[in-house]
């Protein structure tokens, strides 16, 4: 008798424990990533990252590149987070920069997982009085910032002076090329 | 014990009840098993209990229920029949535009009394220069420090809970210089800037929020005019985002009803709206300097959503078009017809 009481009041709090997590306390359903997919997660991690590992021209890294998934995106671009949710967005990487002369610049590459979610993502946030680069129609360039798609990224980089704008067009190149 | 045997003498009574002690103690380890199974079990039930009623106690959103948890003030002060209740100054001159937009609604001193504690919560929630148009304008906040302070005030605080890294954030706006200049206390949001506060909204009961807005006596809201590809904008009532800790990606779901549910948390003495320059596109980061417009403006009321339908229409956009004032006037946070309002307008 005495077992049988302890089996059930054993039984009572992982059952009500579980019974909450069962209930609401457990994440939302999330399609669960195959090996594959993972392995190509991290490969296309590894891929924008290493855009960064070896030294640009006109700009070096300030501190180091963070990179922010599509929760984390809320946090660095705060409502504008969702018009990159919604054309697939994939993963961000930002840093700050800085010229040798000590100017600063911000440079945001998102991996937008594909051309032509990069290309949606651009002609959505392309403004009225952008002016196309010469010689360049995937980068725009306004004052103290230019932007360009390549493949599946997305970059965007804004200056903090006239120093740093002036390198934008040197960094913006050297990344394309990386890009390739 | 047979008949044969003799009567028990004292010792073997003693001897027999040794023995028998010891055939007790020889069932003992089975007893003590079963005591100890009990024991543990017991305990596990316990335990687990208190485990499963902590998290029954907590709310969703990681708070404890049932804790008595300060609530914000009521920061506002009475209407006075027949003064200005909305002021629009126009000039080159931010901190003189705000001066004479104060001085129509009354002056500051209508507003904040000798000894009293004021924060001040601008836009500082990007890592921008004040040209790029993310955050309020520091020459904005320095002149607001300074009219509140020649009001008498005993603290001034200048704080906002930043989207980008707050110490880049502080610095590059220029807000954390002018407004020490000017002599405020600049709180950034660190871990310890914050204080667990009852805010009984319909989206969120429980909130992380800065510790001025908790201590003040006054709220001086002043947020910059911008275009927001959530919202539509951000101006007035979606300032108040950034005074709460952590709740970035859940605010931003259903997020009219959200700007909302925070403007009717917090009830502020009074707006002053920055829009000496304006963000029209890329919002709310921005960057460009393409993307801003020169409007030379500021706007004083203590009419949050008729302060952003007047900013709407500098955006190019109609109130209606915007679903947080269309909302908010329809929980009587203001009035979106601005202009019913009895207002002054400063030319430059």
């Amino acid at each position: 008798m005495r077992i049988l009481l302890l089996v059930v009041l054993s039984l009572i709090p992982p059952t009500l424990i579980g019974s909450l997590v069962w209930n609401g306390r457990r994440a939302l359903p999330t399609e669960h990533a195959t090996g594959q997919a993972r392995s190509t997660g991290q490969e296309a991690d590894a891929a924008l990252k290493s855009l960064f590992e070896t030294p640009l021209p006109g700009a070096k890294i300030k501190e180091k590149v963070a990179l922010y998934d599509e929760k984390g995106l809320f946090d660095y671009i705060d409502g504008a987070a969702p018009i990159f949710i919604e054309r697939h967005f994939r993963k961000l990487a930002a840093t700050e920069m800085a010229t040798p002369e000590g100017s600063d610049l911000v440079c945001d590459v998102y991996d937008m997982g594909s051309s032509e979610n990069a290309l949606a993502i651009f002609t959505a946030e392309k403004s009225a009085n952008a002016k196309v680069v010469e010689g360049w129609p995937e980068a725009i360039a306004g004052s103290m910032s230019f932007v360009f798609h390549t493949g599946r990224y997305y970059t965007k980089m804004t200056a903090f002076d006239a120093k740093a704008e002036a390198a934008l067009p040197l960094v913006a190149r050297a990344l394309k090329e990386k890009m390739k | 014990m047979s008949d044969r045997d003799p009567p028990p003498t004292k010792d073997v009574v003693l001897e027999a009840r040794v023995r028998a002690g010891s055939a007790k103690s020889e069932k003992a380890p089975e007893e003590m098993d079963r005591r100890a199974l009990l024991r543990v079990g017991m305990t596990t039930a316990i335990a687990g209990g208190a485990v499963a009623l902590g998290l029954t106690l907590r709310s969703r959103d990681g708070h404890e229920k049932n804790r008595v948890l300060p609530k914000l003030k009521d920061h506002r002060i009475g209407k006075i029949q027949g003064a200005v209740e909305m002021a629009i100054a126009r000039g080159s001159d931010p901190a003189q535009n705000v001066r004479r937009a104060v001085e129509a609604m009354g002056g500051m001193g209508r507003f904040v009394q000798r000894g009293e504690r004021v924060v001040i919560k601008p836009n500082i929630g990007w890592n921008r220069l004040p040209e790029q148009a993310a955050n309020t304008n520091p020459d904005v906040v320095a002149e607001v420090v300074r009219l509140v302070a020649a009001a008498g005030a005993s603290k001034i605080w200048v704080t906002d809970a930043s989207v980008n890294t707050a110490e880049q954030c502080f610095a590059r706006s220029g807000i954390e210089k002018a407004a020490k200049a000017a002599g405020a206390t600049v709180v950034r949001p660190d871990a310890t800037a914050f204080r667990e506060v009852d805010v009984s909204g319909k989206l969120l009961r429980v909130a992380d929020v800065l510790f001025p807005f908790v201590e003040a006596d006054r709220v001086i809201n002043v947020p910059v005019v911008k275009q927001h590809g959530l919202s539509g904008a951000t101006m007035a009532m979606k300032n108040w985002y950034g005074m709460l800790g952590g709740q970035r990606v859940k605010l931003h779901q259903n997020i009219h009803l959200s700007i909302v549910d925070l403007a009717s948390m917090i009830k502020p003495t009074l707006t002053i709206m920055d829009a000496t320059r304006i963000l029209l596109a890329n919002g709310p980061t921005g960057g460009s300097l393409s993307d801003v417009k020169m409007m030379n403006t500021i706007a004083v009321s203590s009419d949050e959503v008729a302060l952003d339908a007047f900013g709407a229409g500098l955006l190019g956009l109609s109130p209606s078009d915007l679903g947080f004032i269309v909302e908010g006037a329809k929980a009587g946070l203001g009035t979106p017809d601005w202009k019913n309002l009895k207002t002054e307008e400063l030319g430059g």
